[in-house]
C-alpha cells in the first residue's frame, strides 16, 4: 500500500488532497502542524510526504530538516505560495526531493507522487 | 624736464631782438654769453615750480588709475559679501580682478575637504578642462609656505630664488601648475580659505608696495566670503545627503511594509484558493467515471484558471515587494514591462485607462537588479495613472533601441493633467508631490535608480494635456557586459517577437 502524508495547517487542504489521492489507491494521514507530523513520520513511516511551508509554530522548513535527519528514504514534496528563489534553494539542500506551487494542479501533483513511490519501489527492490 | 627747460631758453632768446628799444641798445646785451647766462637764470629760477608742476601732473594721471583700480576692487570686495555660491564668487572675482589689473591669467583656488586637496574653483583666462586637472594636496610645497609666511603676497621669482634649489624647483614647479607669477593667499584668522594666483601679460610687469598692501586687504576682505561660500557649500551637501539618507529609510520602510503586505496577502489568497481551485479539479476528474454536464465542466474549467490567474497577480505583487538585494543580472526590458503592466492592468481598466506598449526589434538586455527596473516601471506607470485619474485617458510605453547612439530609450507618455511649469524642475525632488496622500519619492527613487545604472530620465509636459517621460540607457557599459552566449541567443529571440 503506498503511504502518503499530507501536512497543511489549512484543514480543508488536507481534507481534498486526503479525499483526491485516497481514490487513487493511497492510505492517507493528514496533520495541521510540524509536531503531529513528524510523530506520524514516526508512527507510519508514509513513503511520501506533501509539506506545506509556511505553519504557525514548526514550520515545514524545520519539520523537513527533522524528517529527513532521522528518515532520510522518504520523500519529501513542499507546497509553497511563496517561491522564493533562497527559500526554494534551503528547501533543496534540507533535501526536498520537489516543491510544487499554491494553487496545486492536481494532475501534475499525482504524477509526481506517483513517480517518487515508483522510485522509492525501484530503489527498495534490490535489497527486498 | 629738461626738454620744457630748453624751450623755455629757446623761447627767451628768440624773444630778445622784440625787447625794448631801451633795453637793445645796451652793450651788455650784445655781449655773446648773454644768453647762456640768461637761460641759466631762466633754468634756476622755473627749476622747482615746474618739477612740482610735472610731480603733480604725474601723480594725477597715475593715482587717478590706480585709485580706479582699487576702488573697483573694493567695490567688488563689498559686492561679494551678498554671493553665497562659491562658483559664482570665484566667477566675479577672477573675472574683476583679470580685467581691473590687465592680467593674463587670474585663478581663484579653493581646498577640496573631501579630497583634501586645493581645486581651482574659476579660472580668467583658463579654459574649464585645463584647470579642473589642477589638483594642489594639502602637503604640497606652495601650501606648507604659505602656512609658514602667513597672508604674504608671493611673488615666483624671489620665492623660487630664496629657496634651496630642490624646494625652490617643487615650488617652481607648483607656481607653474597654477600659472601664476604672484599669488595672494585668503586668511581668514589662522585659516588658509584659498588662494588667488595670477600672472602678467608682460614678463616684466612689477607690482610696488602700495599694490602689494592693497593686494592683503583685498585678501582680507575676500577670505571672509569665501568662507562664507564654502561654509554653504559644506552646508548644501550634507543637507542633499541628509535627503538622501531620510528618503532611503523612508523608502526601506515602505517597502518592508509591502514586503510584510505581499507575503501575507500571498498565504491568505493563495490558500482559499488552492482549496476552490484543488474541489473544483477534484469535480472535474471525476468525469472519468461519471461524465459531467457540458456546463458544469465549464465552469470547473473557469474555476481552476480563473484562481490560476488570481494567484499569479499576488505572486507578482511578491516579487516586487522583494529581492531588493537581489544580484544583477541580464535583463530583459520588455519582460519586465510586461510584468509591471500585468500589475498595474486591473487599476487602468478599473478607471477606463487604455494602457499600450510598443517594443522595438533588437533590445540589448540591460544588466540590472531586476527589482529596481520593475520600480522604475511601476512608479511611471503609476505616475500617469494617477496623473489621468478617474476620468480615463491613455498610457502608451514604448522601448526602442537607436542603433547610432547606442541608446536604449524608454518613453511612458499620458494623456493625464500634465505637470505645471514651475512644478517641472521640482518632479525628480525628495517628498515633492501634488498630492496630499503621498510621499513624493516615487520619481526621485526612479530617478537615483536611472542614475545607478548611468542613464538619465527626463521630462516633456505641458499642463492640461500630459507628460512624457524619456528614460535614456546610454552607457554601453550596462549592456554590454553579457557574455557572448547571451548575445547570440538575442536574433531568435526577438525575431519570435517580432512574428
Amino acid at each position: 500500500m503506498k503511504k502518503l502524508l499530507v501536512v497543511d495547517d489549512e484543514m480543508e487542504i488536507c481534507e481534498f488532497l486526503k479525499l483526491f489521492f485516497e481514490e487513487r489507491g493511497f492510505l492517507v494521514d493528514t496533520a495541521l502542524t510540524g509536531q503531529d507530523a513528524v510523530a506520524l513520520v514516526e508512527s507510519k513511516h508514509p513513503h511520501v510526504i506533501l509539506l506545506d511551508i509556511n505553519m504557525p509554530g514548526m514550520d515545514g522548513m524545520m519539520t523537513l530538516k527533522l524528517v529527513k535527519q532521522k528518515y532520510p528514504q522518504v520523500k519529501v514534496i513542499m507546497v509553497t505560495a511563496l517561491e522564493t528563489r533562497e527559500k526554494i534553494e534551503e528547501a533543496m539542500r534540507a533535501g526536498a526531493d520537489n516543491y510544487i506551487t499554491k494553487p496545486l494542479s492536481l494532475e501534475y501533483l499525482e504524477k509526481d507522487v506517483q513517480e517518487k513511490v515508483a522510485h522509492l519501489a525501484l530503489s527498495n527492490q534490490p535489497s527486498a | 624736464m629738461g626738454a620744457s627747460l630748453f624751450v623755455f631758453g629757446a623761447c627767451t632768446i628768440y624773444l630778445l631782438p622784440f625787447l625794448p628799444k631801451n633795453f637793445s641798445g645796451a652793450k651788455w646785451i650784445a655781449h655773446p654769453l648773454f644768453p647762456v647766462f640768461l637761460m641759466t637764470l631762466i633754468c634756476i629760477a622755473a627749476y622747482k615750480p615746474l618739477d612740482f608742476f610735472y610731480s603733480e601732473i604725474f601723480k594725477r594721471v597715475l593715482f587717478k588709475r590706480k585709485s580706479f583700480i582699487h576702488m573697483s576692487l573694493i567695490h567688488l570686495a563689498e559686492e561679494l559679501r551678498l554671493v553665497l555660491d562659491l562658483q559664482e564668487l570665484a566667477n566675479l572675482v577672477v573675472n574683476t580682478f583679470g580685467e581691473v589689473l590687465h592680467l593674463k591669467m587670474v585663478a581663484m583656488v579653493v581646498p577640496n575637504l573631501a579630497k583634501e586637496s586645493f581645486e581651482i574653483a574659476s579660472g580668467f583666462g583658463w579654459s574649464v578642462t585645463d584647470y579642473r586637472r589642477v589638483h594642489l594636496a594639502q602637503n604640497a610645497a606652495l601650501i606648507s609656505l604659505i602656512q609658514e609666511s602667513g597672508p604674504h603676497v608671493l611673488v615666483r621669482n624671489s620665492v623660487v630664488r630664496a629657496e634651496a634649489w630642490q624646494e625652490a624647483n617643487r615650488l617652481a614647479h607648483e607656481f607653474d601648475m597654477l600659472q601664476a607669477g604672484w599669488i595672494i593667499p585668503l586668511f581668514l584668522k589662522e585659516n588658509l580659505v584659498g588662494l588667488l594666483g595670477f600672472s602678467a601679460e608682460q614678463s616684466d610687469r612689477t607690482f610696488d608696495k602700495t599694490d602689494f598692501h592693497f593686494f592683503r586687504e583685498f585678501a582680507a576682505a575676500l577670505a571672509k566670503n569665501v568662507h562664507n561660500a564654502l561654509t554653504v557649500r559644506e552646508l548644501k551637501a550634507a543637507n542633499l545627503e541628509l535627503q538622501d539618507t531620510q528618503s532611503r529609510l523612508v523608502q526601506a520602510a515602505k517597502l518592508s511594509a509591502i514586503e510584510q503586505l505581499a507575503t501575507g496577502l500571498a498565504h491568505e489568497i493563495h490558500n482559499p484558493l488552492t482549496i476552490i481551485s484543488g474541489k473544483a479539479q477534484i469535480l472535474l476528474l471525476q468525469k472519468e467515471r461519471a461524465p459531467l454536464d457540458e456546463r458544469v465542466e465549464e465552469v470547473l474549467k473557469t474555476i481552476v484558471k480563473q484562481t490560476k490567474r488570481a494567484a499569479d497577480i499576488t505572486r507578482k505583487l511578491l516579487m516586487f515587494s522583494q529581492g531588493s538585494g537581489a544580484p544583477k543580472e541580464m535583463l530583459r526590458l520588455e519582460q519586465v514591462l510586461q510584468d509591471t503592466l500585468a500589475l498595474v492592468s486591473y487599476q487602468t481598466s478599473l478607471e477606463g485607462i487604455e494602457l499600450t506598449q510598443s517594443i522595438g526589434p533588437n533590445i540589448p538586455r540591460l544588466y540590472a537588479n531586476v527589482h529596481e527596473i520593475r520600480e522604475v516601471f511601476l512608479n511611471l506607470v503609476l505616475n500617469a495613472v494617477q496623473s489621468i485619474g478617474a476620468r480615463g485617458g491613455k498610457i502608451h510605453v514604448e522601448i526602442r533601441y537607436l542603433n547610432r547612439e547606442r541608446i536604449i530609450e524608454i518613453q511612458v507618455s499620458d494623456t493625464g493633467r500634465g505637470i505645471e511649469k514651475e512644478n517641472v524642475e521640482k518632479l525628480f525632488n525628495p517628498f515633492f508631490t501634488t498630492r496630499h496622500d503621498a510621499l513624493g519619492l516615487g520619481l526621485f527613487v526612479t530617478k537615483q535608480i536611472i542614475h545607478r545604472y548611468g542613464g538619465s530620465i527626463r521630462v516633456e509636459s505641458r499642463a492640461r494635456e500630459g507628460s512624457l517621460f524619456i528614460i535614456c540607457f546610454s552607457d554601453a557599459q550596462t549592456f554590454a557586459t553579457g557574455s557572448t552566449e547571451e548575445n547570440a541567443s538575442l536574433p531568435s529571440l526577438y525575431l519570435s517577437q517580432e512574428q
